[in-house]
């Protein structure tokens, strides 16, 4: 039996763009066919479950039972679990999963545990690479740029963020790209996930009438980011042969 | 099974003949089929709008709406041949967008035809356009415009080894002629019993000229 892939993506700032990359690991699984399943722990109304409705469960992490319904399930079948944690929720989360002996089973391998931690663009982001730094023992680590929302890493001494980002061992870098804006609205208005909206389709699979443009813009866009992923290696991070995904076209 | 020609004449260049081709183009088709829908995003140089305001709209590709406007309605299948009259300023814009949203593709998904009409110029920017477009646009579709006026002697070689479309100089005072808004060339032949006139043989050359490039399309795509 497969083991189990947990991905973590968080930030301890909100507006960052969890949530959109979630959206688009999702795609990218679905894609690639790995079954995933994610949580949404922005309780009680979550932004994941609006895009992935059939995929997505709303939970609490703080709260014992529904860290049960995440960890207790994780061979249920499902390789890859997904999820989205709530703004200032990251550094909490990951001390929880300590303490309840995940970072461990990580650490030996029985598990594969990855952290998609995406940065503002502010210093208190590196605060945050520090912070998170201390739980990364047994995990994968990515740190995302996310420029989808217009930010700038201006901000940022160059020579400041290498101080904190090597501070966490093979920590590997990522960058999402701009969307359109109009086109990120869009899908947005839709609420559907970015695959589905390049492929002219509603949440039901039924036909849809989105433009043709912004449909073009979504799918170049999608194409970069997947194109990250597939830098990383992702699919070989969750156990699965890289080969001819669909809906790429 | 139908497919539908978009045409888009362009030029990184101002004032090389765009909009001159842009409505015989449009009047080859309207004599044609009787309909043809032309889109205008040329407004800092003289016009297709000011010629034929009954087939022209206006277009943008400044912004997204403007993109989104036009593009959806050049990529429907709907048998109505499309001209468009591509300004110089908005050249990288619209095929830089066109790149990004895989256009040439969902075009040949949906049998949407484009045709690109490049005219062609000696000097620098159109040679560093051309290979831009080349990279984009499949060899079948994409057609330099030899215009006699605007290049007088050799193509640039890299413009020469692809399709090309000739168009021959007018005199002056003929052209002077033929740029009066009211003028049509349609309306010229009809009207002119003359065919031996010199314009008379160059309307008809252009139109045979569209002719061949329009059979030349259909067999290359069957």
């Amino acid at each position: 039996m497969a083991k189990p892939v947990v991905i973590v993506v968080g930030a301890d700032k909100g507006g960052v763009g969890k949530t959109t990359v979630s959206r688009t690991l999702l795609d990218y699984f679905s894609a690639n066919n790995v079954p995933a399943r994610a949580f949404d722990t922005e309780s009680p109304r979550g932004t994941l479950k609006r895009f992935h409705p059939d995929l997505t469960e709303i939970v609490d992490m703080t709260t014992t039972s529904d860290q049960m319904k995440i960890f207790d399930t994780l061979n249920s079948g499902t390789s890859v679990t997904v999820i989205d944690v709530r703004a200032g929720l990251l550094s909490p989360a990951l001390a929880s999963l300590r303490d309840i002996g995940f970072l461990d089973a990580a650490k030996s391998g029985q598990i594969t545990f990855a952290v998609f931690h995406i940065l503002g663009p502010s210093i208190a982001s590196l605060d945050e690479i520090a912070e998170t730094a201390n739980f990364m023992g047994g995990a994968k680590y990515f740190l995302v740029k996310n420029f989808i929302n217009d930010t700038q890493f201006f901000q940022w001494d160059q020579a400041t963020y290498n101080s904190y980002f090597h501070r966490i061992k093979d920590a590997t870098e990522l960058t999402i790209p701009k969307l359109n804006e109009l086109a990120y609205e869009q899908v947005e208005v839709a609420s559907v996930p970015f695959l589905r909206f390049v492929a002219n389709k509603g949440l039901h699979d039924e036909a849809a009438n989105y433009s043709f443009v912004l449909r073009g813009y979504v799918r170049h866009w999608l194409a970069a980011v997947w194109s990250e992923f597939d830098r990383i290696k992702l699919t070989e991070l969750v156990g699965s042969s890289p080969g001819k995904r669909g809906g790429e076209k | 099974m139908q497919t539908t020609p978009v045409y888009i004449i362009c030029s990184p260049r101002p004032l090389v003949g765009k909009t001159l081709l842009a409505r015989q183009l449009c009047e080859f088709l309207l004599l044609k089929n009787g309909e043809v829908a032309a889109f205008d995003i040329n407004l800092k140089e003289p016009s297709l709008l000011d010629y034929l305001p009954d087939v022209t709209e206006t277009a943008e590709v400044d912004d997204t709406f403007g993109k989104m406007a036009l593009m959806d309605r050049l990529i429907v299948n709907d048998g109505i041949a499309k001209v468009i009259d591509l300004g110089f300023h908005a050249f990288d814009e619209f095929f830089k967008m066109t790149d990004e949203i895989g256009f040439m593709k969902e075009a040949a998904r949906r049998k949407v035809a484009p045709v690109i009409l490049f005219v062609a110029d000696t000097d620098r920017a159109s040679a560093r356009a051309f290979p831009v477009l080349q990279e984009q646009i499949s060899r079948i579709a994409l057609i330099a415009i030899d215009n006699e006026h605007v290049v007088r002697g050799e193509l640039p070689a890299a413009m020469s080894r692809g399709r090309i479309l000739r168009v021959a100089a007018l005199p002056v005072f003929l052209r002077t002629y033929v740029d009066r808004l009211t003028f049509s060339f349609t309306g010229y032949l009809r009207s002119e019993k003359d065919s031996s006139t010199e314009l008379h043989q160059w309307i008809r050359r252009n139109y045979l000229s569209f002719r061949e490039l329009e059979l030349s399309l259909i067999l290359q795509r069957s």
